[in-house]
């Protein structure tokens, strides 16, 4: 005490910092607390120096660090021999383990400190010097229940096993099959996957379908987008008519209807997702159509279409007719930075001059692009 | 042969003391609740739906921790006692396990447990600040 209760530290510090790494565990582990003290204040020691009081000595009170790493130290011991009994069971082939493996656990972890028969190599386990003690633990200690009554977890323990094939058929399944074994899932699950197998067999179909739509929308990107449309809508027709067949396939052409719809919006928003998608390659920077076939549409070909777009500019209504096709391309891109994108549409007029220096070849259609974008800006900005 | 038929017949009292025990834990409610033990069992991965394993368990741990408590009991006692200042403070002679105490103890059981010497642990509880030493 010379120091006053500065003791146990790193133990402490050790301690929070295990804890906080083990939220969910502080319930558990104040209760391990409250029945450690209970044990340690039950303890009683009787002194014989004063043999005219012969009063018992016991701990009254604790220091908090000292409480805390015997706490710890009891839930190591419990979570040993947890650990020691579940590995004996395994190695004894099974799951459950049963009082010898307890048993030997705690032979285990007493070995250190030596129990009675240790010594002798061809004892019985139930007859260990460790149940022995615990025996005439019980014996003299007196029985002191924990002092508060621990809420139940709201939630059934009971693990109620898998029910076995012939609780749930009655009859005995075939021959090669154990009897013990869980039953297999719902038969009657099965029996309508059987029945829906064909079902998802067309379903395939219109997948395929619509790969084959994309890569046509893609090729007819190169020339036409009028083709586009087209080959859009006769891909809707198909998955149309497909849907009138299988009722399981409704959903996702449904979904695909609806993802055009909400990409209608004002134009505003069109011209900002398009620059959203464009700041991080500034060679694209004007042909929001294009943004998915940046990769394997040759540059000239692009810029021939910015002519197109342009040219086209004041019809924007067939680009926000198109849209719907580019959105599924762009989720991927959207992850691009905004705040980045909108401070360099703040830097627009640096940005171009530096595009301008990379791209002396292409000066008169950089500007064409210039004057586009200003305006695009122009209209975000209002 | 005679021995072997001794020593079955010893193993088989040994394990009908076992079962016995098993079955006095029944009635037995250690300090550690069920419920704790349990969730810590499982949590190191041992599973039984038996309570009086868990009550073994209990038990066990209750011991070790008893056995740990009254050795730092000792250990408290036998250190020598502080110079007293007061008559009062002979009075209430109230113990406070201390992690002194309690590393000396954990040492023989294979625990080390070290206190570092300037570390400020907070006050004690259920001790009067007046009669602490400083």
């Amino acid at each position: 005490m010379s120091n006053g209760g500065g003791e146990g530290g790193s133990q402490q510090r050790e301690l929070h910092g295990k804890r906080k790494i083990s939220r969910g565990n502080d319930f558990a582990f104040a209760i391990a607390r409250m029945a450690v003290a209970q044990i340690c204040e039950s303890v009683e020691v009787n002194s014989y120096q004063d043999s005219q009081t012969r009063e018992g000595l016991r701990f009254s009170s604790f220091q908090e660090s000292a409480l805390e790493s015997l706490t710890d130290v009891a839930v190591q011991y419990i979570q040993s021999i947890g650990k020691t009994a579940h590995l004996y069971a395994n190695l004894a082939g099974r799951v459950d383990g049963n009082s010898l493996d307890i048993v030997q656990a705690l032979e285990d972890l007493g070995s250190g400190l030596g129990f009675a028969g240790v010594s002798d190599d061809n004892r019985c386990l139930a007859d260990s010097g460790v149940v022995k003690d615990i025996i005439r633990y019980t014996g003299e200690a007196e029985e002191m229940p924990f002092i508060y009554s621990l809420p139940r977890f709201p939630f059934s323990k009971e693990k109620r096993p898998a029910p076995s094939l012939p609780e749930v058929r009655g009859e005995p399944p075939d021959e090669h099959i154990p009897v013990w074994l869980p039953a297999f899932p719902d038969t009657k699950l099965c029996d309508q996957s059987v029945e829906t197998n064909a079902g998802t067999i067309v379903q395939e179909i219109p997948i395929k379908e619509n790969g084959t739509s994309l890569r046509s929308m893609q090729h007819s990107f190169d020339g036409a987008r009028l083709e586009i449309l087209k080959s859009l809508k006769d891909a809707r027709d198909t998955a149309e008519a497909e849907v009138e067949g299988n009722p399981f396939l409704t959903v996702p052409l449904r979904f695909v209807e609806k993802d055009v719809s909400p990409f209608f919006p004002p134009l505003e928003l069109s011209n900002q997702v398009v620059r959203i998608n464009h700041v991080p390659d500034k060679h694209m920077s004007n042909n929001h159509y294009i943004p998915v076939l940046e990769a394997s549409v040759p540059l000239d070909e692009i810029n021939n279409k910015n002519g197109l777009a342009d040219s086209e500019d004041g019809g924007k209504k067939e680009g926000a007719r198109i849209q719907p096709t580019l959105v599924r391309f762009k989720i991927g891109n959207r992850k691009r930075p905004t705040s980045l994108a909108i401070s360099r549409s703040f830097q627009e007029e640096g940005w171009f001059q530096e595009g301008g220096d990379n791209r002396e070849k292409k000066s008169e259609i950089e500007d064409k692009r210039g004057r586009i974008d200003s305006q695009i800006v122009h209209s975000d900005v209002k | 042969m005679n021995h072997g038929q001794q020593s079955g017949e010893a193993k088989h009292e040994d394990d009908a003391a076992l079962t016995e025990f098993l079955a006095s834990l029944m009635d037995y409610t250690p300090t550690i609740p069920d419920d704790l033990v349990e969730h810590f069992l499982a949590k190191s991965g041992f599973q039984c739906p038996d309570v009086r394993l868990i009550r073994l368990v209990a038990v066990a741990t209750q011991k070790f921790v008893a056995d740990v408590a009254s050795d730092a009991l000792q250990h408290c006692k036998a250190r020598p006692a502080p110079v007293v200042k007061d008559k009062k403070q002979q009075k209430d002679k109230r113990l406070v396990l201390t992690m002194d105490d309690l590393s000396k103890a954990l040492r023989e059981y294979g625990v080390n447990v070290k206190h570092p010497e300037y570390f400020a642990d907070s006050p004690s509880t259920g001790m009067d600040p007046a009669t602490r030493e400083e």
